[in-house]
Parts: C-alpha cells; structure tokens; sequence
C-alpha cells in the first residue's frame, strides 16, 4: 500500500527588491527530512527541487551523523552558474513523515550559502510521486512502493 | 503536534548561522557556526527533536 504525506509550504524571510519591492516572504517546497547513519540520525530542512539531479546536503550535517565525507565516491555537480562544486555519496536512510529510505546521498562543502539540503530526482524523486499545491501551499508525496 | 511552518518572525534577524528550532519549529533552540554547536545548545534547552537549518547570509531569492 502505497504511503501517502502530506506537508505545508514553509514561509521564509526575504528581502525587498526593485523588482519586488512589497516581498515580505518566501514561500518553498521545504521539508522536514532526517539524514541516518546506523544509529545516529539529524533532522533538517531539506528543499523539494525537481531542478535537482541528485540530493545532496550540507557536509557539517553529514560529520554529524558520523560520515567520513571525503571517504565517498566524488560528483562535481553546478547549478545556473559556471561554478563547479563537489560532493562526496554515501549509502544513507532518509526518514521522512516516519517511514525510512535508502537514499545514495551527497555531501559537500560547496552549498555555502543554501539553507537547505536539496532533494533531487534520484533518491527522492524516484521514491515518490509529488504533488505541488503552491496556491494551496501543500505538498502531497505518494510512496511508488507498489508500482 | 502541531507544526509552525511560517518561519518569518523565527528566522528574522540570523545571518550565515546554524539554528536549531524546536521540534514544532515554533521557535529557535539553538544558534551557532556550525551544526554541533546549534544541536548542543537544543540539547541544553532540553529540545529532544531539533530540526537544522541555516540561515543565508541575506535573505534574497533562489533560483535552483
């Protein structure tokens, strides 16, 4: 039977802008997940990014659940700039809403300025099927268990 | 538990820090440079389930 979670858009400060000079917030697809390593586990906020290949997370929190990051296998990965960054993968579990996951998972040092941990198509993605509701801000993940 | 999932009044005022909110997210349990020191200070406040998260060093737009 197939897992069905649900979650609220989370609101965020953000600055005013010529562009948008009456922003007050930002509303994100940004959720609750926790990064396990045997027996040691963190909970953090974590952003749903359909542009993401690949979840990836902050290195400081992968040291916290007792990962050797550099110990990994290497990924440079870029976003919309030139920039080359660099992340290391382990075989981690991922809980969300209660239920744990195999997830093959970055760490790098790059994501400096991103409060969030990004999870991408392979390893969230291809665990469930996602709906996004920005007007109603809710998220609806259905577990693809049994397809 | 009913979670607080509007971070606006929470988060406003840290720049580039760890914080560690409440389990409800209802407020900040713990703030420092890195995610160690965050969780230690959640733990001193007696917080069990702290959830991480940092905060930009300004508060603008992404575009991932």
């Amino acid at each position: 039977m197939s897992i069905r979670l649900k979650f609220d858009y989370r609101k965020f400060p953000a600055d005013r802008s010529e562009a948008f000079p009456r922003r007050q917030s930002a509303t994100r697809p940004v959720i609750p997940v926790t990064l396990i390593n045997g027996d040691r586990k963190v909970t953090n906020l974590a952003i749903i990014d359909s542009g993401a290949d690949l979840c990836i997370f902050h290195a400081e929190i992968g040291e916290q659940i007792g990962i050797d990051i550099e110990s990994g296998k290497v990924q440079t990965f870029s976003g919309i700039t030139r920039e080359q960054l660099t992340a290391y993968f382990h075989n981690i579990k991922i809980g969300i809403g209660g239920h744990e996951y195999d997830c093959y998972a970055g760490f790098s040092r790059d994501l400096a300025n991103m409060p969030y941990g990004l999870l991408g198509q392979v390893g969230f993605f291809d665990l469930f099927n996602i709906v996004f509701d920005y007007n109603k801000e809710r998220i609806k993940l259905i577990s693809k268990d049994n397809e | 538990m009913v979670e607080n999932t509007d971070l606006r009044k929470v988060l406003k005022g840290y720049s580039n820090k760890w914080i560690a909110l409440s389990a409800d997210s209802s407020k900040v349990v713990g703030v420092a440079d890195n995610p160690k020191g965050a969780l230690e200070q959640a733990h001193s406040n007696k917080e069990a389930n702290p959830i991480l998260t940092k905060t930009p060093e300004h508060y603008g737009t992404f575009i991932l």
